[in-house]
């Protein structure tokens, strides 16, 4: 699983580009699925593509970033969000520009004779300055071009990892990790796994693939709120838990009992995120697809969502690959 | 040229404010076979004398500091998180979010943020103080953390150093470039008899450069370091200071210290001479060891050549290669000037 994620976890990707991520995919579970990609960005790998009853498990790819938007006279570059980036992670970081090559800069700061403690962080005052000479800056970079946060793979104690991006490669790691399972398995169902794109701008590619699959069952995985400092236990799960397993109104009850139950059998613990609407994530999207798709979502926990150093532990990812191998294999929620 | 393969090494190395060890055995290695005398004192200041071609009248000494910022464990929580304080002046968005490693053995740790989706309006536009910010090595315990940290532990940003067309960006160019300029000094062949000092604790109030001074007991003094360049797009004319790519800087008065006129227009002269660019701080701002050094003892006259940086104190900072080799022309040729003077 650490292998996986390390190689999904790249600097590139960005809502919009996640065509960058084909190659590694492909890698990854292109030697026993049959790859496709549609015109939202989405990446679609089938097993057992002739039976009839069809199960989507989505992961969506993209990741949080930054846009070039200008280029001054200086050379200093003007960036804007992709996604719902924490300005508060932004100030004095480094970042990676994909351009016509990856050229490393800095966000700029309010040098401190000027700054002001009333001053506030905000998605208009966003420059990047890469040191370079205006000339090599306009040669290399153009409005349009991706930038992320800088952030390399760390393993921390008891299994936990850190880097940005798992929200959601993890995601993606668990769906590749359980096409693996599955692979030499003789199955009842028709399996697409789904690495969705633009999740962050507005759940685009799950809204899409799902219309063209038009799947009768799917299970969304993304991460959750892992229980932290400031992050109370009726907001989140533990890490470590398992799963955390949504329960709302727009998914499907039998998909979530399914889960539930497969899970229990597994011998694993799961926190439940009760939600009184939709989930806030790919689910929501793909229930309501044409005539309506019964739908279910598994969350990973993660602390430290949408920053450099989220983290997660690689325990609960085995067993969520665990848990949807068995609910493709038994076929299903039953009476589907 | 400067060795910038040796600069990496340097800004590389860790080493907060009293925990310089690291640097410190890395420059001995460096100058072993061309310094004279070499002695570490009390505070962990390495004091180096090298012969030149003649002895002057006075005694000039160059100096640096190893230290850089970093932060400092202060208390393991009951679930296993580290509660932290800055050593040196961090803002607090240098911490949020960011990577570190821990202690002797550099475990690695994660400084913890609350997910902005669950942050209000007013929480989302401004970093939180150091102070409520937690570290996370991954322990699920406090007596599972106390295996691998103890309050006291130094805390240290891990960075990515990168040299592209000449430009630097890395931690702790603050000052681990002076250093570089010290080392290069020592093995290159002086004038004059030299002495320097590679100095701890400059970071959280000039305390190496004040024992240093005092053994030393130079006449006169040249500091080498990297100071605050303003020039970004929020900052207009003079607020910018001093600029990245406009050549070394020499201050005619900071915070810390009124310089030697006389020395100051030496220095401004000696770039003209070496045909480097030079200029001068455009506001008073910021502070260096020259603090401690031209207090010291009976008086020193003292000049401050540094390398114009943006972003100091934070994990990446930026210079420009070709600022460094203006100091370092600029140094070399006042020091040589002002024992003549």
């Amino acid at each position: 699983m650490k292998e996986i994620l390390k190689k999904l976890c790249i600097e590139h990707g960005i809502s919009g580009s996640e065509t960058e991520m084909l190659g590694t995919v492909r890698e990854l579970i292109g030697g026993f699925t049959e790859i496709t990609t549609d015109n939202s960005g989405n990446i679609i790998a089938v097993m057992n593509g002739k039976a009839d009853k069809h199960i989507m498990l989505d992961a969506h790819m993209d990741r949080i970033g930054l846009t070039v938007t200008y280029i001054n006279d200086e050379g200093f570059i003007k960036a804007e969000p992709v996604g719902g980036i924490d300005l508060r992670t932004l100030p004095g970081s480094p970042v990676r520009i994909n351009g016509r090559e990856t050229v490393l800069g800095i966000i700029c700061t309010v040098p401190p004779h000027l700054s002001k403690d009333s001053e506030e962080l905000s998605r208009d005052k966003i420059w990047i300055d890469t040191g370079l000479s205006p000339n090599r800056v306009k040669e290399l970079i153009s409005p349009g071009d991706a930038a992320v946060l800088c952030s390399t793979f760390k393993e921390l104690l008891n299994d936990r990892v850190s880097v940005s991006a798992l929200d959601n490669r993890s995601g993606c790691a668990v769906l590749i990790k359980c096409a693996q399972l599955l692979k030499d398995k003789e199955l009842p169902c028709r399996v697409s796994f789904v690495f969705s794109s633009q999740e962050e701008t507005g759940e685009l590619g799950a809204g899409t693939s799902a219309f063209s699959l038009a799947p009768d069952e799917a299970i969304a995985v993304d991460v959750g709120f892992a229980a932290q400092e400031g992050v109370p236990a009726e907001k989140s799960g533990r890490l470590g838990c398992g799963a955390i397993i949504s329960i709302s109104p727009v998914l499907s009850k039998q998909v979530t009992e399914k889960i539930k139950d497969i899970a229990k059998r597994l011998s694993m613990e799961c926190d439940y995120e009760v939600c009184g609407g939709s989930t806030g994530t790919n689910a929501d999207r793909i229930a309501a697809s044409r005539g309506g798709v019964r739908t279910g979502c598994i969350s990973i926990p993660s602390k430290n969502m949408h920053t450099p150093t989220e983290t997660v532990y690689l325990g609960d990812m085995e067993k969520i690959a665990g848990l949807l191998a068995v609910y493709v294999t038994e076929g299903g929620a039953e009476n589907a | 040229m400067l060795d910038y393969s040796l600069l990496k090494r340097l800004c590389t190395a860790d080493g907060i404010s009293g925990d310089e060890g690291e640097v410190r055995e890395l420059i001995l290695d460096e100058i072993r076979p061309f310094a004279d005398e070499i002695t570490v004192d009390g505070l962990g200041n390495l004091i180096v004398f090298k012969k030149g071609k003649k002895t002057p009248e006075k005694k000039l000494l160059i100096s640096a500091h190893m230290d850089e910022v970093g932060f400092i464990v202060t208390h393991i929580t009951s679930d296993g998180c580290l509660k932290f304080e800055a050593v040196g002046g961090i803002n607090d968005s240098a911490a949020f979010a960011r990577s570190v490693k821990v202690g002797k053995n550099k475990i690695n740790g994660v400084v913890c943020a609350k997910p902005v989706h669950l942050l209000s309006g007013d929480e989302k536009k401004k970093c939180p103080p150091i102070k409520n910010l937690l570290i996370d090595i991954g322990a699920q315990s406090r007596e599972e953390a106390e295996k691998y940290v103890s309050p006291g532990d130094s805390v240290v940003f891990e960075s990515i150093y990168e040299d592209k067309d000449g430009r630097i960006i890395s931690k702790a160019i603050d000052d681990r470039f002076g250093c570089l300029v010290l080392i290069e000094m020592i093995k290159s062949e002086l004038m004059y008899d030299t002495w320097f000092s590679f100095v701890v604790q400059e970071e959280i109030g000039l305390r190496g450069a004040k024992a240093a001074a005092f053994t030393v007991a130079p006449d006169c003094a040249v500091v080498v370091e990297a100071t605050t360049a303003s020039d970004v797009p929020f900052a207009d004319g003079a607020e910018r200071v001093c600029l990245v790519g406009n050549g070394a800087v020499v201050s005619f008065m900071d915070r810390a210290t009124m310089y030697d006129k006389e020395y100051y227009q030496s220095a401004l002269e000696c770039a003209r001479e070496q045909g480097v660019k030079v200029q001068t701080k455009t506001m008073i701002a910021g502070g260096n060891d020259a603090g401690a050094i031209h207090t010291s003892r009976g008086g020193v006259r003292t000049l401050a050549v540094s390398v114009p940086c943006r972003y100091i104190h934070s994990c990446e900072s930026l210079a420009a290669a070709e600022d460094m080799e203006a100091v370092f022309a600029v140094v070399k040729a006042a020091a040589e000037k002002i024992l003549s003077l």
